[in-house]
Order: C-alpha cells, then sequence, then structure tokens
C-alpha cells in the first residue's frame, strides 16, 4: 500500500506501476520513482542501521547526499554495493537490501553498541584494540567482520563497460538552472558543449520547485532548453552522468549509468566512463541543504526541508502526515506550504527572532503556526519520530534551554541553511573561502580554466542562480573565442527572504557532552561530543579531527555534515570558520565502479598479445607459449606426452648434438646510421666499436648513468656508417628510447639516425653443428664455410632466393646462423629450414631450451641475472670495457662502492649432491646454523637441469664470489632444508668456446 | 543502408619507406622530394597526396606509403640519391599492417581508445597522427574520403588491434571484412 501516495502530482507515471523487494519484501512504485521515494510512498521509514552504533535510520535526503539509505542492489555477480537509495531509480523486479543490521532492521543485536555508546566515543577503536599488542589477531576478525556496508561480489562481473574520451570547448557540471543557462548560451554562441548532470532528469532543483521561469511551470522550462540543446550536433547531453573527477589540464571524468535504470544483466554497456578534455567548465553543481543538529536529530523521520518538498513535488509522497519544519532560514518556508497542500498538518519552528520575509507571510495566511525565536532540542519516538520537544531560544548558543512545548508530529523537516557543492571546484586545486554574509564556503579563486555558477557559487535565488549561469556560458564562450551569443535572460519568479541565522549546534536541556547524541555525520555516527571530545584529547587541525572522528568520510564524504562540523570544531577551538577550514575534497565526487575504472580493458583485453610472424606455426605445432614483455614466446616444443623438462632434454640434446631451430624474432633490432654512427656507438657501448670492421658483429653491453649493465646485444657494423643493433626482448623500446634522448637532449650535434627494425625483421637461429649443412640444403647464396664467413660476421645472402641478413653468432655456444628475413617470408622461411633439417632432424626449441644452453655457457641475461646493481666487472665482463674512450656509466665504475672486492659477482654452483635443481631466487647462507635473521651471501639467478652434462647448474651472484673458487656454501630451501652447493666457474660447457668457431 | 555501416578491413600490399633527413639542411628535401616526385609534408600531422602517400611523423621523419610493389625500387632510387646527404632510408614493409575504417562511426570507435580529437573540423581531410589506440600505437591518416581512415600498426599487434576493434565496436553499426 502506497499510503503516503499523493493523489495527483509528481513527474512519476502512475500508469506504470513497478514491482520491486526490499529487504526481501514486496512493494509497489511507480515509473519514475527512485527505490527512496518508492520506499516512502510505502510508509517504509526504516531503512538502514547506523555504522558504529547500530541506531535504526532513515531517509534524510534525496540526492547523492543521502547518509543512511546504503543498499545493494542486484545480486551475484552483477550486485552493485553501498549504492543511495536515493540515487536508484525504481525498475520492474529491482531487488535491494540493507547493508547493515544483523539478524534484521528492526531488531538488529549490534545495536547494543547503542546503550554503551558513552564508552564508544571517537578513537574508541585505536584506544581500545591497540593493547596488548598480540591480541589484534583475535580483534580483528570481528572488526573486520563489522567494519564496512555492503558486500562486493564474489564472481566475476558479467557486464559490459566501456571508455570513451571526449573533447570539447566548455563542459557543464550540472544541468540545474544555472547550469542549463550556461550551456545554452555556450550552444547558441558555437561552442561544443558536453552537458552532464548526475539525475536521470536534466533540471536539479527546478524538476521540483513552485517556480515559474517566462511565466510556465520551471519543468516546462527545462524541456525547452533540453529540446533546444539536444538538436546541435556539437552539442552532448548526458542525463545519469557524475562528473565525478576534476584532474589537471581540465581533464574531466564521468561516469555514465547507461543501463542501470532498466534492470539487471541487460543487452548493452551498462556503464560508461568518459575522459573529457575541455578547454573550459562551467561547475553548476547545485548545493546542498544542511540539517540541524539537535539531540536525537537522527530518528527515521528526521529530514532535510528540501528533501520533503523533492518527495512531494516530483515524487508525490507526502512522507508524513503531521509535520514540524525547523529551519533558521526561509528556503524551509516553501516545504510548509507543500506540506500544507498534501494535505499535513505543519507547524514551523524557527531559531530566528524575526521569522521568514514574504514566504513567512505566505505561510501564515495558510494558518500554519510560526513559533519565532525557538528551536527543536530533542525527538521523541525510537524507530520513528514520535514528537519533538521544542525550546524558547535567545539566539545564545552557550546557553542552557529549557524545553517548554512539547509538539506531537511523525515528521520532522529541518533546514540549518545551505553549502554550495564546492567539490569539483576543490579537485580542480582552486581553494573555498568562507563567506561570511552567507555562513557558508564559496568557490574562491580558480586553479583551472573553469567558473562556478549558481547556487554552487552562493546564488541562492532562481533569478540570481539564471544569471550566474547566462554570465558563466557567455564567459567561456568567449574565452573559447566565440562571440557569446546574447540570451535574454528569463524571468522568474522569486520573493525576498530574511537573513538565515547561523546554527551550528542547537543547545540542550544538558550540557552536549551528556545529553543525547547530537550527530553531526550520520553515516559515520559522529556527534557533538566526539568532536568536542577530540579537541580535548588535543586535536587542533581540521585533517586531524576528521581522521579521529571519521567526520565527512564514507559514500556521502561529509556532503550533509562537514560544514556544521567544522562550526563546530571552530567553537571549541574557539576559532573563526575560516580558520579552520575545509578538509580537501578529492575525486571521487560520489563512488564509482570498479567495471567502469576497468572499462573493456579485461580479459583478453587487459594486455596486448604480441605474435611473432611464425606464431602460427608454433601454435600448430603444440608449443605452450611464455609471455615476455607483451610477447607470446614458444616456450617448449612437446612430442607426444612430453611434460617440460622431458622436451627440453630433448631440445638441448638435439641442439648440442645435431642441429636446432628457434624463433628468435622477438630480439629488438635497430638501424643506427650517418656521419657520427661510430662517435654516438662509443658513447654508448662500454667497447670499441670503431675497431670493428665492416661485415663483423661485435657483442655489446651498455649501463645506465650508474655504471650497472641496462642492456646487451650483438651488433653488426653493414657499412662504414651504418650498423645493425640489436637489444634484448624487453629492452626494444626502451633502449631505442634511451638512445633517442642522448641523441636528441644531450649531443644533438651528432648526426646519426636510428630507427626501428624489430618489427620489420623475423630472426630464426638456427643452431648445432650441423647448422651450416642445413643452410646449405637449403639454397644459400654464399659460402658458409669458417674461412669466408668466420664466427661473429654478417653477410648479405639469399636463401631458396629470398634475401636474408645472416648472421654468424651464437646464444648456445655451437656452430649457430641467425637468419634475419623480412617478417612477410618468415613463417615461408621457417618451414623451407624445416625441411632442410629434416635429414638432420631438425629440432624446434622455444625459450626454455634457449636459457639452459646459454646457460651451460654461462651468458648472462640482462634482467635475470641481473637486476640494476650489476657492473659489468660483477659479471666478469673486464674484458669488455675499453680503457682508450669514455662511455656512460663508466665513470661511475670508479666509484668506490664499485671496487668493493666483496660485491656480488657473477659464478656457478653446483649442487654437491648432483641432483637437486635450485629453485631459481634461492638465497645462499654460508653458516648454516646463524639465529635469524640469517646473513645471506648471495643468491641464485638461473638454474636447470642440464642434459648435455647430466646434472644441474645454475649461476648466482655471490659476495666476492670469484675469490671463493671451490668453496662451499649452502641453498636455503623453502622447506627450511640447507643443500650444499660448490662454487664454481659460470662457464660450464666448452669453456674453450671452441665448438662455436668451427 | 549498405552504405551507412562502417568497414573494418586490413588491407594487404601496403609498403611503407620509412624517411629521415634534415628539409633545412643540403640537399635532402629537394632530392626526396624529386625521387617521390610530390612535395614532402612540412607541416605536423599533415599528408602529401601524390603518386604515394607520404606522411609527416616529425621534423626529420616521413612514412611514405606506397604499393607493396613499388617499395622495392623506391628503396633503392631514395637510398642512392641520398647517399651524399645524412639521410636514412629504411623499408619497413614488413613490420606495417595496415587497418581501413570506414564509415559514419569511424570516429565514434576512435574514440573508445584514442584520446585524440576527432571532430571532422580537428583531424581533416590530409590528417595523419601517431597516438595511441587501446594499448597499441597506431599512424592513423585521414585518407581524404569522406570518413575513411588508415591506421598502420605494427604487425605484432595486429591481432590485439582487430580485437579490440571488434569489441570496442560492439554497441556501434561495424561490419567486419
Amino acid at each position: 500500500m502506497q499510503i503516503n501516495r499523493l493523489s495527483q502530482g509528481g513527474r512519476i507515471d502512475r500508469s506504470k506501476p513497478l514491482g520491486f523487494r526490499f529487504n526481501g519484501k514486496r512493494y509497489q512504485g511507480f515509473a519514475g520513482d527512485t527505490l527512496a521515494s518508492a520506499l516512502l510512498a510505502n510508509g517504509v521509514l526504516l531503512v538502514s542501521r547506523s555504522f558504529k552504533l547500530h541506531r535504526p535510520r532513515g531517509i534524510v535526503a534525496a540526492g547523492s547526499d543521502e547518509p543512511n539509505a546504503i543498499v545493494q542492489v542486484g545480486s551475484g555477480a552483477s550486485t552493485i554495493p553501498n549504492l543511495r537509495a536515493t540515487e536508484v531509480e525504481l525498475y520492474d523486479g529491482l531487488k535491494a537490501r540493507s547493508t547493515k543490521g544483523w539478524p534484521g532492521l528492526r531488531f538488529d543485536i549490534a545495536a547494543l553498541n547503542d546503550r554503551f555508546s558513552p564508552l564508544l566515543g571517537a578513537g574508541f577503536y585505536y584506544k581500545t584494540f591497540m593493547r596488548p599488542k598480540a591480541f589484534w589477531k583475535h580483534y580483528e576478525r570481528f572488526i573486520r567482520a563489522s567494519a564496512g556496508f555492503g558486500a562486493a561480489p564474489q564472481r566475476t562481473d558479467p557486464d559490459r563497460y566501456e571508455h570513451c574520451n571526449a573533447h570539447c570547448d566548455v563542459l557543464v557540471a550540472g544541468a540545474g538552472p544555472a547550469g542549463l543557462m550556461a550551456a545554452l548560451v555556450a550552444a547558441r554562441s558555437g561552442a561544443r558543449v558536453i552537458v552532464a548532470d548526475e539525475q536521470n532528469e536534466f533540471g536539479g532543483a527546478l524538476l521540483s520547485a513552485s517556480a515559474t521561469i517566462d511565466g510556465q511551470p520551471a519543468p516546462d522550462w527545462v524541456a525547452t532548453v533540453v529540446a533546444e540543446l539536444s538538436g546541435y550536433e556539437d552539442v552532448t547531453v548526458l542525463p545519469r552522468s557524475t562528473v565525478f573527477g576534476y584532474h589537471d589540464h581540465n581533464f574531466l571524468t564521468l561516469a555514465e549509468r547507461c543501463t542501470d535504470h532498466i534492470g539487471e544483466r541487460v543487452q548493452g554497456v551498462r556503464q560508461r566512463l568518459w575522459r573529457v578534455r575541455a578547454k573550459q567548465v562551467v561547475l553548476a553543481q547545485g548545493a546542498f541543504e544542511r540539517p540541524l543538529v539537535f539531540c536525537n536529530n537522527d530518528r527515521p523521520g528526521v529530514m532535510t526541508a528540501s528533501a520533503v518538498s523533492t518527495y512531494i513535488r516530483r515524487y508525490a509522497v507526502c512522507p508524513g502526515k503531521r509535520a514540524v519544519v525547523f529551519t533558521n532560514n526561509d528556503s524551509a518556508y516553501e516545504t510548509a506550504l507543500d506540506l500544507r497542500a498534501s494535505g499535513a498538518t505543519v507547524i514551523v519552528i524557527d531559531s530566528r527572532s524575526g521569522g521568514a520575509g514574504a514566504l513567512g507571510a505566505a505561510v501564515r495566511k495558510e494558518g500554519i503556526t510560526v513559533l519565532a525565536a525557538h528551536v527543536v532540542t530533542d525527538v521523541t519516538g525510537r524507530r520513528k519520530v514520535a514528537g519533538v520537544r521544542v525550546a524558547q531560544w535567545s539566539g545564545d548558543v552557550t546557553a542552557r534551554v529549557e524545553n517548554t512545548i512539547r509538539i506531537d508530529c511523525d515528521l520532522l523537516a529541518v533546514s540549518g541553511g545551505w553549502s554550495p557543492a564546492v567539490h569539483l571546484h576543490s579537485h580542480s586545486g582552486g581553494k573555498n573561502v568562507w563567506e561570511e554574509s552567507l555562513h557558508c564556503f564559496v568557490p574562491g579563486e580558480t586553479a583551472q580554466a573553469c567558473v562556478s555558477a549558481g547556487s554552487g557559487n552562493g546564488k541562492w535565488a532562481l533569478d540570481a542562480c539564471l544569471r550566474d549561469g547566462r554570465d558563466a556560458g557567455a564567459a567561456v564562450a568567449s574565452r573559447c573565442g566565440f562571440e557569446a551569443a546574447e540570451v535574454p535572460l528569463p524571468s522568474a519568479s522569486d520573493t525576498a527572504v530574511n537573513e538565515m541565522q547561523p546554527l551550528w549546534r542547537v543547545p540542550a536541556v544538558k550540557d552536549p557532552d551528556r545529553c543525547p547524541k547530537q550527530f553531526v555525520d550520520y553515516q559515520n555516527d559522529t556527534s557533538v561530543a566526539d568532536i568536542r571530545l577530540a579537541v580535548r584529547e588535543g586535536y587542533r587541525n581540521v585533517e586531524h579531527v576528521k581522521r579521529y572522528t571519521a567526520l565527512g568520510f564514507g559514500t556521502d564524504q561529509g556532503k550533509l555534515g562537514n560544514i556544521n562540523g567544522m562550526a563546530i570544531l571552530a567553537e571549541c577551538l574557539d576559532e573563526d570558520i575560516k580558520d579552520v577550514g575545509t578538509t580537501t575534497f578529492r575525486p571521487a565526487y560520489t563512488p564509482v565502479t570498479f567495471g567502469v575504472g576497468a572499462g573493456e580493458n579485461v580479459g583478453e583485453l587487459l594486455d596486448p598479445v604480441r605474435k611473432t610472424a611464425i606464431h602460427e606455426w608454433h601454435e600448430q605445432h603444440g608449443a605452450p607459449f611464455e609471455v615476455v614483455g607483451q610477447w607470446h614466446r614458444p616456450w617448449y616444443f612437446p612430442r607426444g606426452d612430453e611434460d617440460l623438462h622431458a622436451a627440453v632434454a630433448r631440445e638441448c640434446l638435439a641442439t648440442r648434438n645435431s642441429v636446432g631451430i628457434m624463433d628468435a624474432s622477438t630480439l629488438g633490432k635497430i638501424d643506427a646510421q650517418g656521419p657520427d654512427v661510430v662517435e654516438f656507438l662509443e658513447r654508448i657501448y662500454t667497447h670499441n666499436v670503431g675497431k670493428m670492421k665492416v661485415g663483423r658483429c661485435a657483442y655489446g653491453i651498455m649501463l645506465g648513468e650508474d655504471g650497472m649493465v641496462m642492456d646487451d646485444g650483438v651488433m653488426a657494423r653493414l657499412a662504414e656508417n651504418r650498423f645493425y643493433l640489436t637489444t634484448t626482448t624487453g629492452g626494444a623500446a626502451p633502449v631505442l628510447a634511451w638512445l633517442e634522448t642522448w641523441l636528441q637532449t644531450e649531443w644533438p650535434e651528432l648526426e646519426v639516425y636510428l630507427t626501428s627494425l624489430t618489427e620489420t625483421y623475423s630472426t630464426i637461429a638456427v643452431a648445432g653443428p650441423n647448422s651450416r649443412r642445413v643452410l646449405q640444403n637449403a639454397g644459400c647464396s654464399i659460402d658458409l664455410e669458417r674461412e669466408s664467413f668466420p664466427f661473429m660476421s654478417v653477410r648479405s645472402a639469399n636463401l631458396a632466393g629470398i634475401p636474408v641478413q645472416l648472421f654468424r653468432v651464437s646464444f648456445s655456444g655451437e656452430l649457430a646462423f641467425e637468419v634475419n628475413i623480412d617478417s612477410r617470408y618468415a613463417e615461408q622461411m621457417w618451414r623451407l629450414l624445416m625441411q632442410a633439417g629434416q635429414e638432420f632432424d631438425i629440432t624446434p626449441y622455444g625459450t626454455e631450451t634457449m636459457h639452459v644452453l646459454r646457460a651451460e655457457k654461462g651468458f648472462v641475461i640482462v634482467g635475470q641475472d641481473t637486476d640494476g646493481s650489476v657492473t659489468p666487472v660483477d659479471l666478469g665482463m673486464n674484458w669488455m670495457l675499453s680503457k682508450d674512450k669514455d662511455y656512460l656509466g663508466k665513470r661511475s665504475l670508479a666509484r668506490k662502492d664499485c671496487l668493493r672486492e666483496d660485491r656480488k659477482q657473477l659464478v656457478g654452483l653446483l649442487s654437491e649432491d648432483g641432483k637437486t635443481v635450485l629453485p631459481e631466487g634461492t638465497q645462499l647462507v654460508d653458516d648454516t646454523g646463524a639465529p635469524i635473521p640469517v646473513p645471506m651471501c648471495g643468491h641464485v639467478t638461473s638454474s636447470y637441469f642440464s642434459a648435455c652434462l647430466g646434472h644441474p647448474i645454475a649461476l648466482a651472484l655471490v659476495a666476492g664470489g670469484r675469490a671463493r673458487r671451490d668453496e662451499t656454501t649452502f641453498a636455503a630451501m623453502q622447506d627450511g632444508t640447507r643443500v650444499p652447493v660448490r662454487i664454481v666457474s659460470s662457464v660450464f660447457y666448452d669453456a674453450k668456446g671452441e665448438r662455436q668457431n668451427v | 543502408m549498405s552504405d551507412a555501416r562502417t568497414r573494418v578491413e586490413v588491407l594487404a600490399e601496403i609498403g611503407h619507406i620509412n624517411l629521415r633527413g634534415d628539409p633545412g639542411r643540403g640537399a635532402f628535401r629537394e632530392i626526396a622530394e624529386r625521387v617521390l616526385g610530390q612535395p614532402l609534408p612540412i607541416t605536423p600531422n599533415t599528408v602529401s597526396e601524390g603518386g604515394h602517400r607520404v606522411c609527416w611523423l616529425g621534423p626529420d621523419e616521413w612514412s611514405v606509403v606506397t604499393a607493396a610493389g613499388d617499395a622495392g625500387v623506391l628503396l633503392e632510387q631514395l637510398q642512392t640519391a641520398l647517399a651524399g646527404e645524412h639521410a636514412a632510408v629504411n623499408d619497413l614493409s614488413g613490420g606495417l599492417a595496415v587497418v581501413r575504417i570506414s564509415g559514419a562511426d569511424s570516429r565514434r570507435l576512435f574514440a573508445r581508445g584514442c584520446t585524440l580529437d576527432f571532430h571532422p573540423d580537428k583531424f581533416v581531410p590530409g590528417s595523419c597522427a601517431q597516438a595511441g589506440l587501446a594499448k597499441a600505437s597506431v599512424l592513423f591518416i585521414h585518407t581524404g574520403g569522406r570518413d575513411v581512415f588508415d591506421l598502420v600498426v605494427r604487425r605484432s599487434f595486429l591481432d590485439y588491434m582487430v580485437r579490440w576493434l571488434r569489441h570496442a565496436g560492439a554497441e556501434l553499426d561495424i561490419e567486419f571484412h
């Protein structure tokens, strides 16, 4: 039964009834309702329990400032926790439940907390659960269980989210009277405009206003403006879109809720993130009505006056029959009129001795009693307002008052004045300043290209809002270079108002620390007494008081309670509010879902998968892939039901004994040419580049300025002034950027051009004693014998008629060739080579075998055996360091620390039992009996079982390791055992390097 | 109505010559323009159309997009002619793929993953720009045809790019070829 539904009016569609469930119970509302308005229509006042004290709570507000009605909507994987019922549009079949209250809302066990509330003041958790320290593990379970509100879904989100980038001249945040005027002016001036509003309909406060604009009801004027805006090609109209962040460089983020109002699991994009770059921004988000702070002001049935008006006028719901309106300003008198028009009885309590202006007369004309110079001090009733206690008040906040009147009522509408929504202005870096005449913070100096307008700028009256919006629109349009369109100001009905009276807390019959709770922040159960306690305990800074009392945290981020809290803090500190200041507002303005943040960057689109030109062949031949950066490289090629170890052993032996073939295309490749290329490379690499002859290759390493090994690779001198550089797979992009940085910023005088060839050429490594014969079989156009094509040289050639660059280099220690070929022909070449190698049982191998083969030779992998703290000397590569020239990092190698004898140095390790393969990363310890923390002397960087040698091998970095040859140290295994290992040379196989040189 | 649909297709047989040189020094510009038979675009992010499509990539870098069959000859001609200049010419055809996207929803599709402003007044015919699209880097070329764009993508990213385009275009009226 919609007992509170009015028979007419409102922006709901009575012909479209919608069924919904709240806490398991069935209700009915209408299209156009929010969950909150539908609950109120059904007379549901109790919607939640409070965070700490579990007090019964009802709906307070009608928008994003709602602190109590925090609900979990939907079910299963698509549920969303912690939505404000005031923002949830009703749809048929909607399921929602309270996020607090166990076992139920009416009987909540934890409500006992309220009984003991004197013990649960600010800092209760800090004070109580810190000691004894060891007990935290017992407390934690209970505290975690009682913390927070809703529950995150446990399963993968089934819905689709997306991101959208947008550019505009003018972004208007908020489509109330000021925002609409600003958008209209900007649009008529020819600007590209985006106008966004968090609500389902544009109009803001006008949707529930009694005022007329240009003689027509305000909502009609809104419809006219929206229709015009929608007609412009370059105007984007975004309802249900919250501007939730204002970042640097006029970059703003919006969350658009596309299907949440239709239902769950709806086809299409559920929510969209707009990333907007605006030349100018108009902030027109409006203002929030402040509650008043008195005893038991949190009882269900206490609402802000504007919310009551909104429920009556927009949703045709009158939340009470016998209402009291308690105010310190004129605006709530409108609510009194609305209540009266809905058939409720009304009494107005006004703290001001003079009462209201013109509206006061209108109220009295309706026969409504107004008690001026009175305040509501306390509320009776527990799960529902039953009445109020009223006292006469002189205006002295420190005075004690005597209750003289008791009024029975079921609704208490309160208004403590208005606070502009300065959040986005604050996000943008702008300051907020206290405006003494308005008793609120207003946007101060702007830090970015934006203007605030309307009630968000401290303009309360409708005509002032319209004018402010128009002026803002004209200002931003002309700043964008447009001639601002002349838009006549619509005429708005308006009435004169009396000044509001600041009333930050209402005096009670008792001392504020002893009287019943006077709540400042409903969501966090922060009361006047909590703030006073914080100050007594020494907190003076507003940011500290916020964190100690939790004032302003939670989903509403203090939209309702912050200013009252600041003012009460100022009173306690005996300072001006402007000196106390506010806390800093940060994105997000209202909570946004993780889904909208992630957008489409989930699942297979989380990170690009880069594939080599031969990828398909690898796939067809059953290779599992290893992820290297974004590349997917074949890991090994199992035959039959071989596992990794069996396949790798076979691949290793095949390569050492006959011939193997590997896709090495992911290596970075850079073409470097120009008259100064030798000079440039001399400065980058540590070896003597100039001594390289044309047609020869060299292994090169480059150091960071700190002298640490940064990248390595083979380079080839193709011509006098042209080199072909290779980098590690992961180094391809960063090395090119590193080289360009030096060229462009430090050595612009050097004439060198660098071009990335990583993708242009694919690299096929053919390694093993039979590799030469494979290439010969494939119809190689050049003589491959040692005399004409020695180790470490490069030749242009044709293989089966296809032009290639042949490198005679080896990363396995075997006779080997690397075929560099235009990627378009790479797969064809791979197949050709497989065929040519058939008689030698040519064996494709993956990254794992490559690792084993290179480790047997003691070749390091930058990034595996090094970690950015390893010098070439640590690796035993002194022979790579030219003494004849300077190069990046050289000076750092002479630092005292780099000369230490006990630096970690690269060594080989052999498990003394001949069978333990040490896990990579294993720490090495010398003294197995040492107490914790055990001193560590090194760690394992690479470790494999070597099929060729018949035992495990490992590379490690060991402090002073080279001088410790043949000593024993211990590998600390995860299970606590210590495996003795012998320190040996890092070259395990063919120490003289004869096999690659045949 | 099929005209209105946005098409996505991967073009085959496209050649790409990367050209480096300082247009303000020596005879580089004159030689390059003579060999190409068309001007080198000097205005940032513009394209010169002629026998080839020459895209500005940087103050000293261009991409010459041409038929794959012509790239080899063009490479040799440029290398020979520019031998006396400080220049670099590379045939990158093997490493690049071209995705052509045409139709009314093209710009909306780009907006899903690219931060550039593709408004018809801003990204006009004859524009080109290097930018990220989703998590790949792309050269966007407005070919001059109404709503016809060529996206030059690194070949290792092509598979990802097409997957992303399919996903991002799911809500739009797009056909894939």
